[in-house]
């Protein structure tokens, strides 16, 4: 089949503004748009500029805007988005150049809520590890699946209003360790999540659920933050 | 493997300005549905269903006045204009205003980012929710 791609471009050493270029190649419809882009590149146009790296939905590095929705391209084919496909770096964040955008501000907010196991009490007696029930470790299952992408960020309105908003990602981290019930710093980060620009930013669009390319449910999980601010619990 | 249970005290759970007002806003809504309610099964009580269309109804219901029912065919106003109707409508009004207001301040939010603009955003809407509070207890209890 034929596909016709509509790809954002913008070199910064060149361009005075962003604009879209077309082209036009043959695909198989199971190709994956990461597939499609790789050709255009190699074959069309050495100059477009992405990023991808395990091209495998592990890494999160080629989250995109296609089509007008925040997905990995290379979880995503071409079947799945029709003959003519619009590919758009993601929202909210600075670009780079063409797809590529500037990940700092979306680490940045990671960084804040303390993205590390914190547990000061001393090694059990067999000084080896801290076991956890199976109960306990499925309370935040879902939320160990991150990858860090920044397609459920990156879709929030209040992220793109204000970056200084810590986003879903961000929150779903700190439900990963909020709920863990071997980490110590519970009560650090609800402190760090509930400041002005954290979890009452959450105006439940449910724009990041949407665009999670590992379905984690992240608004029921910023949820449950919530709710640990009114019941204090933790299980 | 025994799982202990963990809760987090009240002065650990982040509960802040931000966070209260969320909680506000939550059971805020739900205070109205319960005024609303009130004050529908309040005029049907009363007769409404008989000298009242369903739209005078719900206008009642979302503002118990009394003269939200000066147009109908309510013979006699004295029962809809007593304190406990009176009272019912400000608490109305009052959760209302605060509901709305701080509704408007959190989208807000989301286009003022700088310390100073959210200040006066924030100076600005506390006064707008006091007048209109004020406002509207003088229409409900002096009029």
């Amino acid at each position: 089949m034929e596909v016709t791609l509509k790809i954002f471009r913008y070199n910064p050493e060149v361009d005075q503004k962003f604009h879209y270029e077309t082209y036009t190649l043959e695909a198989e419809e199971t190709d994956r748009v990461l597939d499609v882009l790789e050709r255009i590149k190699g074959q069309k146009d050495g100059t477009l500029s992405f990023r991808r790296s395990c091209a495998h939905g592990v890494c999160g590095s080629d989250a995109l805007r296609i089509n007008g929705r925040n997905m990995l391209a290379c979880k995503t084919l071409v079947r799945d988005v029709g003959e003519k496909i619009t590919v758009e770096p993601i929202l909210g964040l600075k670009v780079i150049k063409d797809l590529i955008v500037d990940m700092e501000p979306f680490f940045d907010n990671y960084k804040k809520i303390l993205p590390y196991f914190i547990n000061e009490s001393p090694l059990p007696a067999d000084g080896k590890e801290r076991l956890q029930s199976a109960e306990a470790r499925a309370r935040f299952d879902e939320t160990t699946k991150c990858i860090l992408c920044a397609c459920c960020t990156t879709s929030c309105p209040s992220f793109w209003a204000s970056d200084d908003y810590l986003g879903p990602a961000a929150l779903v981290t700190a439900h990963r360790f909020i709920f863990d019930d071997r980490d110590e710093a519970a009560a650090e980060r609800m402190q760090i999540i509930s400041e002005t620009s954290g979890l009452a930013r959450c105006h439940t669009a449910y724009n990041c659920t949407l665009a999670c390319p590992r379905e984690i449910p992240i608004t029921q999980a910023i949820g449950e933050l919530k709710m640990v601010s009114v019941t204090g619990k933790l299980d | 493997m025994a799982t202990k249970s963990r809760t987090l005290p009240l002065s650990k759970r982040g509960l802040n300005f931000e966070m209260l007002m969320w909680i506000f806003t939550r059971l805020s809504a739900l205070a109205m549905y319960a005024l609303i309610l009130f004050g529908v099964i309040g005029a049907l009580i009363m007769g409404a269903r008989n000298q009242m269309s369903f739209a005078d109804i719900l206008r009642w219901g979302f503002m118990p006045n009394s003269t939200h029912v000066q147009s109908t065919n309510v013979p006699d106003l004295a029962p809809w204009s007593s304190f406990l109707w009176n009272l019912t409508a400000t608490l109305l009004l009052l959760v209302g205003t605060a509901h709305g207001v701080h509704g408007l301040v959190v989208i807000a939010d989301d286009y003022v980012t700088s310390p100073r603009g959210r200040l006066v955003l924030r100076f600005l809407s506390i006064v707008t929710m006091i007048s209109i509070s004020i406002i509207g207890a003088y229409v409900l209890w002096a009029l």
